[in-house]
């Protein structure tokens, strides 16, 4: 009686069990690691899973994130096979490792859509996120009154080195104050920023357009927008790179990266939410 | 193979195998330890017990970490957990006050209080309170709850008063607390509903007969009964609290700060992080040495409070076994 | 229902009603008996509240976002959130999880109780892994997920996940899975020890009497006598399985889709559950697509509220309880 469920229980167990797995062994496929940015984690998941699709699922991706420098650092340790990165390599990047461009991506300083401010000076950008000013009535051309807070990146970010580097005009990424919250990613800064009126913060194009209850802010006078960033007169602009260790020629990564520089398919994906490269430095077949 | 295990099996390899089997246990928590001390070595090695000091700001800190090299300089393991550690016994010391306090309440109500009928739907309302998983818990959070409190409890004046300090928005101690109550209030009150249900019931309607009213005697002859089971399942809760990583790290205000208790109402709004929410927040970033073995000492320190906890509910529970219905 | 009404002390008593000792000598307690007994009904009654609260609040946000439509669709990248598809992986991933964890967890969790209540000799070697059950269930996940990824990092596991050359990836559905079971072994450890302490000496009595050994006991009298309890035990096990969340942030990989991987499949790729997705699509996540997170939400504890209800079925099938049933504990 009681010993007849039971041997029924571990064949059926069992053969639910090979039910999962059977499918994937019966092809053999390549799985790819990325790990890295989150600004170029949207643009990563549709190219890898078009890719994935026109190489009829042998090739599969496992794209994680966390930020430019882990992209970097696990790269370099072996880790994964591509770091992303949203900004250049700096002199602490470790060696050994190739960057190739993929897109150009553009940051925007934002604030919450109920804040009637549409226009930023760069003093008045490093004024406010170097904590010298703490309220919205200290800025010109603010309506509010209320206490001003200002939403950062961990220094992971690459976002945050190109925000840096190029709207805050200075290299060094410490410049932005402390008492500003330093969230882990792209996402965690757009819901700061979209549930909070008196926020501001900076966010690469994705997730600055995305949401409705955000408002991209112009720096001094020019509108944060792809037709600008295409003409270079924003200046707030930055690459997204693919990362290897060593040259990617030849490789199952390189064939992938080579792809986004040069293909069709890759074109129009980027051409959704970010700008295409017109001279990348490409790596052969 | 299967026709040897068919075969009636003698006693003493039964005994053996079976014994065996109950030592993988033993051995799992024995390779915990070691794995997650390993981890920790290096920041212990270097910075010994300052590291559960106080000092600089902590988010500062674990920024720096995150740009230091494969192969780090000691001077790279610069940090002082103390915020963490005073967030989590804020949070976990608070929460099993409140929830202490509610569940003993509700179980006395649900044992000799209620009408039978409340009684049967109390008790499944209870376990499935216990069975919500947390991270329903953190979405309503995170979506109603902070939303609600930066807009009609935290005033402009209070966000001015300490804007050179820290920018307050809503999530922060009060809703941590409120929501790790929420969560180890329902296990305390099964428990304890459960111990209180064990106590014969003449002892408790002796006691009324000698002339005490029903909620003296409960308090008097049911609750003292079941004091072992109560300090069990406080120590169980706290593990809950101490150790409740996901839900914490959604409404708890995304900075490692010290909350001041001189601040007033304002100690409620501000933010905190914990031990265990610190891990989750800087999981990504593992892979990184220098971060990777301090969060490997954040572990360390969440594993041995839990087994201090268990410990300690062990000792406090040995001079009471004496009139102990239950355990 | 008589004491349904504690608090009555404006109208006096009429004299009927003194039979009914509880209530009408509630107006001769003390002031401070009589408000801590109206606690005891504000906080019980409160509780109720609460659940109803959480359970109405999903099932309204349930009904505003969950379409069928969902659960049968793969997630998807998209640039915008309302192309992000559905949560079919997310679904089976728990499902998957739940089922790694308790195969791995019940065995344990059974055979452990039985050693400790039936042999447990040498009697410190009992007393330790009984306290070792203990100091389980207080470990928080966040530990024990983190202790996980240090173990299927190692190379000797990289079989167990995807491999790199600088290591094991350390995330699948089997590690993570192997570690949830660390979750479910107490509560199926607890339950199965109940009812093997409650089960009547007898019935072991009257089968050695009849010449069985100990072990075949425990195997034809014993171990049927406390199935529901296993079974009790097991879904308790199951509904803390499905509601983590850090084990599965840290150990599962956090891919959008369920990703096979050499000759284990599924079990050795990465993928999501329910409580990741939700707390991916959730403004903590990745993801910020609430209505999505809203959707999975209600889900879940839809999920919950089933097994919620099955072991409260397990208590009552079967015939007459052997011992009393209470178990509201995890």
């Amino acid at each position: 009686m009681i010993e007849r469920p039971r041997r029924l229980l571990v064949p059926i167990l069992a053969a639910a069990a090979l039910a999962i797995a059977l499918p994937a062994v019966a092809f053999a496929t390549q799985v790819i690691l990325l790990s890295g940015s989150t600004a170029a984690f949207p643009l990563l998941e549709l190219l890898t899973d078009k890719y994935s699709a026109l190489q009829h699922h042998k090739v599969k991706f496992i794209v994680a994130q966390g930020g430019s420098t882990v992209g970097i650092n696990d790269v370099a340790a072996g880790k994964v096979n591509i770091g992303d990165a949203s900004a250049a390599p700096t002199s602490t990047t470790p060696g050994g490792l190739d960057f190739y461009p993929i897109a150009k991506y553009f940051v925007c300083v934002v604030t919450n859509k109920s804040n009637p401010i549409s226009n930023l000076t760069t003093s008045q950008v490093e004024s406010i996120f170097e904590g010298k000013v703490t309220n919205w009535s200290q800025v010109s051309g603010s309506t509010l009154t209320t206490p001003i807070d200002v939403e950062s990146r961990t220094s992971v970010a690459g976002v945050l080195t190109t925000f840096a580097s190029t709207l805050l005009g200075g290299a060094k990424s410490t410049v932005v104050t402390s008492h500003a919250t330093q969230w882990a990613s792209e996402g965690l800064m757009q819901n700061a920023v979209a549930n909070d009126p008196n926020a501001v913060g900076f966010l690469s194009d994705y997730y600055a357009l995305d949401d409705k209850k955000i408002g991209a802010v112009a720096y001094n006078g020019i509108g944060c927008n792809v037709a600008n960033t295409v003409n270079e007169t924003y200046p707030g602009w930055a690459f997204f790179y693919e990362v290897t260790r060593g040259s990617a020629t030849g490789t199952a990564e390189g064939r992938f990266i080579n792809w986004i520089q040069t293909s069709k398919p890759a074109k129009k994906i980027i051409e959704k939410q970010w700008i295409p490269l017109t001279l990348p430095k490409t790596v052969g077949g | 193979m299967l026709e040897r295990l068919r075969r009636p099996w003698s006693d003493h390899r039964a005994e053996q195998l079976l014994g065996a089997v109950a030592c993988l246990l033993a051995i799992g928590i024995i390779l915990m330890i070691v794995f997650i001390v390993r981890g920790a070595w290096p920041t212990f090695s270097h910075l010994g017990l300052s590291w559960l000091g106080s000092g600089g700001n902590l988010d500062n800190q674990v920024g720096a970490m995150v740009n230091t090299s494969a192969h780090p300089a000691a001077s790279a393991f610069a940090f002082h957990a103390w915020p963490l550690i005073w967030g989590t016994l804020l949070t976990a010391g608070f929460a099993v006050l409140f929830g202490l306090a509610i569940s003993l309440a509700a179980a006395i109500f649900i044992v000799d209080f209620a009408p039978p009928f409340v009684q049967r739907t109390m008790k499944p309302v209870i376990r499935l309170l216990a069975a919500i998983p947390g991270v329903l818990y953190g979405l309503i959070g995170i979506l109603v709850l902070v939303p609600f409190i930066d807009k009609h409890i935290l005033t402009t004046a209070e966000q001015n008063s300490v804007i050179n300090v820290i920018q307050l928005s809503g999530g922060g101690l009060g809703v941590t607390i409120l929501l790790v109550t929420l969560m180890i209030t329902p296990i305390l009150t099964a428990l304890i509903t459960d111990a209180l249900e064990s106590v014969p019931r003449a002892w408790r309607e002796g006691a009324i007969a000698l002339g005490l009213n029903p909620l003296r005697a409960t308090i008097a002859v049911s609750l003292r009964a079941i004091r072992p089971a109560i300090v069990a399942a406080t120590a169980l809760a706290t593990a809950r609290a101490l150790g409740e990583a996901v839900v914490v790290s959604m409404v708890s205000g995304g900075k490692a700060f010290a909350p001041n208790p001189l601040d007033g109402k304002i100690f409620f709004l501000e933010p905190v992080e914990t031990l265990a929410s610190e891990i989750v927040r800087q999981a990504d970033n593992l892979s990184i040495p220098v971060l990777h073995s301090t969060l490997y000492a954040i572990a360390a320190l969440l594993l041995f409070s839990s087994f201090a906890l268990s410990l300690a509910s062990y000792l406090i529970r040995l001079p009471m076994r004496r009139y102990q219905v239950s355990n | 229902m008589a004491s349904a009404q504690p608090v009555d002390s404006t109208r006096p008593a009429p004299p009927r009603r003194r039979r009914h000792g509880r209530r009408s000598s509630l107006r001769s307690w003390r002031l401070r008996d009589q408000i801590t007994f109206v606690l005891a009904w504000t906080v019980g009654l409160g509780l109720c509240a609460v659940a109803i609260s959480v359970v109405v609040f999903f099932a309204v946000e349930g009904i505003q976002y969950l379409r069928p439509s969902l659960l049968v669709t793969h997630p998807s990248a998209s640039v915008s959130q309302s192309g992000s598809g559905g949560f079919l992986d997310a679904i089976e991933g728990t499902v998957l999880l739940g089922a790694i964890g308790l195969l791995i967890a019940v065995p344990i969790g059974v055979v452990t109780a039985v050693w400790v209540i039936e042999y447990g000799r040498p009697r410190w070697l009992g007393r330790i892994v009984e306290s070792t059950v203990e100091i389980i269930a207080g470990t928080p996940d966040i530990v024990i997920a983190i202790f996980g990824l240090a173990l299927f990092q190692l190379g000797a596991f990289s079989f167990l996940s995807f491999s790199e050359p600088g290591g094991a990836f350390g995330r699948s559905f089997l590690t993570a899975g192997a570690m949830m079971s660390f979750l479910a072994i107490p509560p199926v450890y607890t339950a199965t020890r109940n009812g093997l302490i409650a089960t009547p000496r007898q019935m072991r009595e009257a089968s050695f009497a009849l010449g069985k050994t100990r072990i075949a006991t425990i195997r034809r009298v014993v171990l049927p006598a406390v199935r529901r309890d296993i079974a009790t035990g097991s879904t308790l096990g199951l509904a803390r399985i499905i509601g983590d969340t850090a084990i599965v942030i840290l150990l599962l990989g956090a891919t959008l889709r369920l990703q096979s991987d050499g000759a284990l499949g599924f079990l050795s790729g990465t993928g999501s559950s329910l409580t990741s997705y939700i707390y991916n699509n959730s403004p903590a996540g990745d993801g910020n697509a609430p209505d999505k997170a809203y959707a999975a939400a209600a889900v879940l504890l839809l999920l919950v509220l089933v097994l919620n209800w099955g072991v409260g079925r397990i208590g009552r099938i079967g015939g007459p309880p052997i011992h009393a049933e209470r178990r509201l504990g995890a």
